[in-house]
């Protein structure tokens, strides 16, 4: 028995602005002009879209007030709306709550839109995190440091390298310089990311995302309604969440169990499992979550995904690629909203020299919120 | 008027027991007196079966090295005299986590795994801050 809601939602249409520091753009700047393309790409006119899911980012001064903000500056009354805050887990969980809604027969089209001028608006990355006393009173501060956190145990416990962590950033680079549109196009080598600079040991700077202005926005239709739109069809064939939201309190945190989670319920709903996944999309804010994401996907046992990233195993042309437009070490960072753009464009075959040649099923994941917040999609070719 | 520019904990009902407990030498995890469960960071609600009432308990200040960083970039204005400068986590005998600071032994020559016991550095009047060594295994 198939899963009732496996393909019932597709995504019918996908657009991002240009990357990178972008003087002049505002969160809101950046939001329009993704729809406008997303609208563009679908064919849709505005007037379909009757559901708008929003994620404010960095820098939109409304925060949680952004669907309010983006409805009426698009000129939109929708029929199902609101404003979600998970960071690099959102764009996932917006598309699910879509394809939920849209099942519910409380939307038709919903757009997912984003926008943040994180580069060049005062993004704040820096921050403690938790409530009550802050971790900041030992320095215990920033993004990178839950990442560095979880290298630094992986690498304790199962003598992952940072060679290894290398390689995956190389591999990102690699992708990247095939990508006209992403931010870092020169490609580096192990020795470059080696030679990079400490940021927080065990992670070098090239371990890191970028910080990006950008926009994206992705529409979910039904199947039904997508397969009579301008573009090759793109089936959302599995989806699921999972969250850790004890920090200190769960032993496992570091290691994010919930991701597997996440994984196995898109897996299971799309009736597939890691060796059908042709192309995978992993969030990265740092390399080591690509790490957790391929032990968590199945592609490797937990431990192993050091020796697995090896060998250009997730470079094109390798058993499984990875991030195949750059990702957020390397396209840009956009909190995982073009990872699920390139998914969508490997599945129709639109990505020229970087195509995944015959791709016919993607794994696109997110993460957000330190490690707290997870999610997967199984993207199909219609 | 203090010269401690590193960040503190801003003292409130809920948090001054742990830090008038550190001032005094002893560190100390909130109890749950419904269940029994020893949690931190410090929670007006039990996780586990939310209870409210709850008793503070010292705990031994021993424990083991979970994971283990250092940072060569300050977040904080207050971090750049000390960089390169190591954040651990910290598992406590008793269960709980925190994150803390290995004193007393080069950033390079710490490991996961390793034991260490508390010690407490005074920052100002108010606030005494707890952070580890390492100490001979069991």
């Amino acid at each position: 028995m198939s899963h009732p809601l496996s393909g019932f939602g597709a995504i019918s249409g996908v657009g991002a602005t240009a990357q990178g520091k972008l003087p002049g753009s505002t969160a809101l700047s950046l939001a329009v002009e993704a729809f406008k393309r997303a609208l563009d790409d679908s064919g849709l006119r505005k007037a379909q879209i009757d559901g708008l899911l929003t994620f404010s980012g960095q820098t939109a001064a409304e925060g949680q007030q952004n669907y309010l903000r983006l409805g009426e500056t698009l000129g939109i009354d929708p029929r199902w709306t609101g404003t979600m805050y998970m960071g690099g887990a959102t764009a996932g969980a917006l598309v699910q709550q879509a394809v939920l809604a849209i099942q519910a027969g409380m939307a038709t089209h919903v757009a997912c839109v984003y926008g943040d001028a994180a580069a060049t608006g005062g993004g704040v990355f820096n921050r403690s995190q938790g409530w009550g006393d802050p971790s900041s009173i030992w320095g215990y501060m920033s993004a990178a440091a839950n990442s560095a956190m979880t290298a630094a145990r992986h690498m304790a416990l199962y003598g992952t390298t940072s060679l290894q962590l290398a390689e995956i950033a190389v591999a990102c680079r690699y992708h990247a310089s095939l990508n006209p549109d992403a931010v870092m196009r020169k490609p580096i080598t192990i020795e470059e990311h080696q030679a990079s600079r400490w940021i927080v040991e065990p992670l070098h700077l090239l371990d890191c995302c970028l910080v990006s202005d950008g926009g994206a926005c992705i529409i979910v239709s039904s199947a039904e309604r997508a397969r009579d739109l301008k573009q090759p069809s793109v089936l959302l064939s599995g989806f699921g969440q999972g969250y850790t939201m004890e920090t200190l309190g769960n032993p496992d945190w570091w290691y994010a169990p919930h991701q597997k989670r996440a994984v196995d319920d898109a897996y299971a709903m799309a009736g597939v499992g890691p060796r059908d996944i042709d192309v995978a999309q992993l969030y990265d804010n740092f390399t080591p979550s690509v790490l957790l994401w391929l032990e968590h996907g199945g592609f490797c046992k937990p431990g192993e995904a050091g020796a697995f990233v090896e060998g250009g195993r997730i470079r094109l042309g390798g058993e499984l690629p990875v991030n195949t437009a750059g990702g957020n070490l390397s396209e840009s960072f956009l909190e995982g909203w073009l990872h699920i753009v390139e998914g969508v464009r490997q599945m129709r075959g639109q990505c020229g020299p970087r195509q995944v040649k015959e791709a016919e099923t993607c794994l696109v994941t997110g993460r957000g919120m330190a490690l707290n917040c997870a999610n997967a999609l199984v993207l199909q070719k219609g | 008027m203090s010269d401690y520019i590193k960040p503190l904990p801003t003292l409130n009902d809920e948090n001054r027991p742990f830090w008038d407990s550190c001032r005094a030498g002893k560190l100390s995890v909130q109890q749950c007196s419904g269940c029994g469960h020893l949690r931190y960071p410090i929670s007006p609600f039990c996780p586990r079966c939310l209870s409210a009432d709850f008793a503070w308990t010292s705990v031994s200040g021993r424990g083991t090295v979970f994971s283990y960083i250092v940072f060569h970039q300050a977040y904080h204005p207050g971090f750049k005299g000390e960089l390169p400068y190591n954040v651990a986590l910290v598992q406590l005998d008793e269960g709980p986590r925190m994150y803390s600071n290995i004193v007393g032994t080069p950033n390079d020559q710490v490991r996961i795994g390793d034991a260490v016991e508390v010690v407490f550095e005074r920052a100002t009047d108010e606030v005494t801050i707890p952070k580890f060594r390492l100490r001979a295994a069991d």
